[in-house]
C-alpha cells in the first residue's frame, strides 16, 4: 500500500518524468571516457597497382594453382583437397607477385608477373604437351600435371625485356614481349607454335620454345591463340596466322596447316586490326573504326555468308551483319556463339546454345540484344553500360564499367561460379569482392584478373 | 481548412476517419507512442466538436388503469458530463503499414478505422521505401548506431567521394541475385528470364532485405549521406549497411540517423509533422492519400512481380 501511494506521489511531484520516459531510448548514451582513450587504428591500404587473382571451376587439372597436396594417410585429408571451387577464390599466387596478365588453356594457366628477375611466366595444369615449359623433380621424368604455379623458363635474349600479353590455346602458349616479339611452346602439331611441322616431335617433356621476333618486319602488338591456332597481331594491324586450318581459322585461303605464320587474306588485308578473339575455331576481328571480321568456323552461322558455307576460309567483313548496331567496342568468340558489345554498353550475342536470351532461345541467326536490365541497367542506376566481354567455349562473361562480372552460359564443373553447377540462361553477377579487370575463361575454369576497391 | 467548414458535428468527423493517413514520424518516438497521440489527439478534437442532441429518456408516468401520460425528460445518462467523453481512444482501430524502428524517423502510413485494412494491402505489396541514412566514418559501435558503446576508432582521412561512389555501386549490384532468390521463380524458367529483363522484381516474401539502388547524396568527410532504395529493410539492416561501408573502405563507420523519405508514392511532401496531428489536418491528409491511392490502382494490388516503386 506504501509503495503505491509512493509511486503517486512521485508522479504528482514530477508530471514531466512519465512523458520524459516515454520518449526515452531504449539504450541511453553515457559518456564514461574510455572512447578518448581507444586508439586510433590504421587500416592498411592497397597501392593503385595492386592487383588480386580469382579462381573458381575445376581444381583436380591444377589450373586454379590452389589445390594443395593431401596429407598422409594415416592422418586426415587435407582440407584444400577439392575437385572444384563453386565460388571465385583469391589466389595466393596473386598476392605474392605482381600478376600483370592471365591466360587460360585447356585445363591450364598462364600467368605473368611485373618483375626485372628470369622468370616471368609462370604456369598451373596440365602439362602434357609442355605447354606450360619443362618441370622435371627427376630428371628423364618430366611432370605432366602441376597443382601449383611453377615459372616457365624462357631463353629472354634481355632480362629487362617486359611480358605485355600471354595467352593460351588447347596444348599451346604463347608469351608476347615487348621487344622481343613472341614466345611460343608447347604442342605444334598444326603448326600453332609458328614454326615448322615435324611429324615425329614428341611434346611431352619438350624443352623447345620458339621465337618470332617479328613478322613481316613489323613488331608483334597482340596474339590471340584459339584451339589450335594462333593468331598475330602487327604494329600496323595486319593479321598473321599459323597452326589448324581444317575449318578455316587461319584465314588464308586453304584448309591446310601452316606452320610458318602467313598473313591472313580477305577483307581485312587494307585493315587496321586492333583486336581478334578466337577460342575454339571461330575468329572474329575488330579494326579501329569499331567494325567486325570473321573468318573460320561457321557452323552455327557465326560467320554468315551469303552462299551457305560451313567453313570460311577468308575474313570477311561483317559490317552489314551488324549493322545498326553501332561502334563495336570488344568481341569474343565461344564455342557456337559470338558474344560483341558496342558503344553504348549492349551486348549482342548470334550462334547457337546458352546466349544468355533465356531457356527458350537456342539458336539466333542474327545479332541480338541481351537485355540490358540483366547487367544492373534500371532506374537506379541508368548509367551502368558493359564494357568487356569474354568467352569460353560454352560460357559467357562480361564486364561492366563499375566492374563487376556477370557470367552466364553452360556451367561445366561449377565454372561459373555462382555456387552451383546449373546452367545459367540469362547474366549473373558473380561474387567477385574488387574490381573486375579482366576475365578469361578456360574450358572448366575461369581466372579473374582484379583491383581492390582501395 | 476547407475540410473543417464541412464537418457540422462530430458524428460526421467521426464518418469521415476511414482511410490511410501518412505522418512524419519523429525519431525516438515509437510507433505505439505515435499511434497513442494521434489518436488521442483525434479523440480531443472530436470531443470539441459540436456534439450531438442529447437522447431524451421517455417517461411513462400516471396509474397504470387509468389514462397515463408520456414525457419526454433529460438522459442525464447520456451526457459527457455522466458518461464520460463521446469519443475514446477505444473507438479508434489504428495500424501501421511497415513498421519503422524507434531511431528512425520519416514518412510512416497508419490506418484508421476502414484503413487498416488498406495497410495490410500495402504490407503485401512491398511498396520500395527511400531512405536518407546518415553515417560518419572513423568509429563503430557495437550496435552499429550512435546510441553504442565505442568499440573502434580509425583513420579515414583516404576516404574520397569516388572511393565511396565505387564501393557503393558494388553493393548495389550485389543484390541483383538476392532480388531474383526472392522472387520465387525458377530460375532456369522462361517467365524469370521475362521478368528479369524487364527490370528490377518484388520480392515474393518478406524474408530477407532487398536493396535496388544506393547513392552517395553528401560526403563531408567524416559525415556521408546515402540514400537507399529498399523493400524488406528493417532499421538495424540499414545500420549494419554503413557498418560494412565502414569495413570496405578500409576504415569504420556508424550510423548517426534513418530518415524514410519516401513510401511507394507517399513522401516526405505529404507526411503530416507532429504539430499537423489534427483532426483537421488529418481529414485533409487522408483526402490526399485517398486520391493517390484512387490515381495508382496497381499500388496496392500490383498485377506484375516487375518493380513500379
Amino acid at each position: 500500500m506504501m509503495n503505491v501511494l509512493k509511486k503517486i506521489l512521485v508522479h504528482r511531484k514530477y508530471p514531466g518524468l512519465i512523458v520524459r520516459h516515454g520518449y526515452a531510448t531504449t539504450k541511453k548514451k553515457i559518456p564514461d571516457g574510455s572512447e578518448e582513450n581507444l586508439p586510433i587504428f590504421q587500416y592498411p591500404l592497397s597501392k593503385s597497382s595492386d592487383r588480386r587473382v580469382y579462381v573458381w571451376g575445376f581444381a583436380e587439372t591444377g589450373a586454379l594453382g590452389i589445390h594443395l597436396p593431401r596429407g598422409k594417410r594415416a592422418k586426415k585429408g587435407y582440407k584444400n583437397n577439392f575437385t572444384l571451387a563453386w565460388h571465385p577464390m583469391r589466389s595466393t599466387f596473386g598476392e605474392r607477385f605482381d600478376v600483370t596478365d592471365i591466360a587460360c588453356g585447356y585445363g591450364f594457366t598462364v600467368a605473368s608477373i611485373k618483375t626485372n628477375e628470369h622468370h616471368k611466366v609462370f604456369g598451373t595444369g596440365i602439362n602434357t604437351d609442355s605447354q606450360i615449359g619443362y618441370h622435371a623433380p627427376r630428371i628423364g621424368h618430366p611432370l605432366e600435371l602441376l597443382l601449383s604455379p611453377a615459372p616457365m623458363y624462357i631463353p629472354y635474349k634481355s632480362l629487362e625485356s617486359k611480358i605485355i600479353g600471354v595467352s593460351a590455346g588447347r596444348a599451346h602458349t604463347a608469351i608476347l614481349t615487348d621487344n622481343e616479339g613472341v614466345y611460343t611452346l608447347g604442342n605444334n602439331a598444326y603448326g600453332q607454335c609458328g614454326r615448322k611441322i615435324n611429324k615425329n616431335e614428341e611434346y611431352k617433356g619438350s624443352m623447345v620454345t620458339h621465337n618470332i621476333s617479328r613478322l613481316g618486319k613489323e613488331v608483334i602488338t597482340n596474339v590471340c591463340c584459339g584451339q589450335d591456332h594462333t593468331l598475330f597481331i602487327t604494329e600496323s594491324g595486319r593479321v598473321y596466322a599459323s597452326g589448324w586450318g581444317a575449318d578455316g581459322q587461319t584465314g588464308l585461303g586453304n584448309y591446310e596447316n601452316q606452320g610458318v605464320p602467313a598473313p591472313v587474306k580477305g577483307d581485312i588485308t587494307s585493315e587496321k586490326i586492333v583486336k581478334v578473339a578466337s577460342t575454339v575455331d571461330c575468329v572474329l576481328a575488330l579494326n579501329d573504326k569499331g567494325e567486325l571480321f570473321g573468318w573460320g568456323n561457321s557452323e552455327y552461322g557465326q560467320v554468315p555468308m551469303s552462299v551457305k558455307q560451313q567453313q570460311v576460309n577468308m575474313s570477311y567483313a561483317l559490317v552489314n551483319f551488324t549493322k545498326g548496331i553501332g561502334k563495336i567496342k570488344d568481341i569474343a568468340a565461344g564455342g557456337s556463339f559470338c558474344l560483341i558489345v558496342n558503344e553504348q554498353g549492349d551486348v549482342f550475342v548470334w550462334g547457337y546454345g546458352l546466349l544468355g536470351l533465356g531457356p527458350n532461345v537456342q539458336h539466333s541467326t542474327k545479332p541480338k540484344v541481351i537485355p540490358a536490365p540483366l547487367f544492373g541497367r534500371n532506374e537506379f542506376n541508368p548509367e551502368s553500360a558493359v564494357e568487356k566481354v569474354a568467352c569460353g567455349i560454352g560460357h559467357l562473361a562480361a564486364i561492366t564499367n563499375n566492374g563487376d562480372l556477370y557470367m552466364w552460359g553452360r556451367n561445366r564443373y561449377g565454372c561459373l561460379g555462382l555456387g552451383h553447377s546449373k546452367d545459367q540462361y540469362f547474366p549473373l553477377r558473380v561474387s567477385v569482392g574488387a574490381l573486375v579487370l579482366k576475365v578469361v575463361c578456360g574450358v572448366d575454369h575461369t581466372i579473374v584478373l582484379s583491383k581492390p576497391y582501395l | 481548412m476547407s475540410a473543417i467548414k464541412n464537418i457540422r458535428n462530430a458524428a460526421i468527423a467521426y464518418k469521415t476517419l476511414n482511410g490511410l493517413l501518412c505522418v512524419y514520424k519523429p525519431a525516438c518516438v515509437s510507433l505505439q507512442q505515435l499511434q497513442n497521440t494521434v489518436i488521442t489527439n483525434l479523440c480531443r478534437d472530436l470531443n470539441a466538436l459540436p456534439d450531438r442532441p442529447l437522447e431524451k429518456r421517455v417517461e411513462i408516468q400516471g396509474p397504470t388503469n387509468d389514462a397515463m401520460t408520456v414525457k419526454l425528460v433529460t438522459n442525464y445518462a447520456d451526457d459527457p458530463l455522466v458518461c464520460g467523453p463521446r469519443y475514446i481512444k477505444e473507438d479508434f482501430r489504428c495500424s501501421w503499414a511497415t513498421h519503422l524502428g524507434l531511431f528512425s524517423s520519416g514518412v510512416l502510413l497508419l490506418g484508421i478505422n476502414d484503413g487498416t485494412k488498406l495497410t495490410y494491402l500495402i504490407n503485401t505489396a512491398r511498396l520500395t521505401r527511400a531512405y536518407k541514412v546518415h553515417g560518419q566514418l572513423g568509429k563503430a559501435t557495437d550496435t552499429y548506431f550512435w546510441n553504442g558503446k565505442t568499440v573502434e576508432k580509425s583513420s579515414f582521412g583516404h576516404v574520397t567521394r569516388e572511393k565511396i561512389d565505387k564501393v557503393i555501386a558494388h553493393m548495389q549490384a550485389a543484390h541483383q541475385k538476392t532480388m531474383f532468390e526472392m522472387s520465387g521463380l525458377h530460375m532456369e524458367s522462361q517467365t524469370m528470364f521475362d521478368l528479369a529483363s524487364q527490370g528490377l522484381i518484388r520480392p515474393a516474401s518478406n524474408k530477407l532485405p532487398v536493396i535496388y539502388g544506393i547513392k552517395c547524396v553528401h560526403f563531408n568527410s567524416p559525415n556521408f549521406t546515402l540514400e537507399i532504395q529498399a523493400t524488406n529493410e528493417y532499421d538495424k539492416y540499414l545500420w549494419t549497411l554503413i557498418h560494412d561501408l565502414g569495413v570496405q573502405l578500409k576504415t569504420s563507420a556508424y550510423c548517426t540517423g534513418v530518415q524514410c523519405i519516401r513510401q511507394g508514392k507517399f513522401d516526405l511532401k505529404l507526411a503530416l509533422l507532429r504539430k499537423h496531428w489534427q483532426l483537421q489536418y488529418i481529414i485533409q491528409n487522408m483526402d490526399k492519400c485517398r486520391s493517390i491511392m484512387e490515381e495508382n490502382s496497381l499500388l496496392l494490388k500490383p498485377k506484375s512481380a516487375s518493380l513500379a516503386l
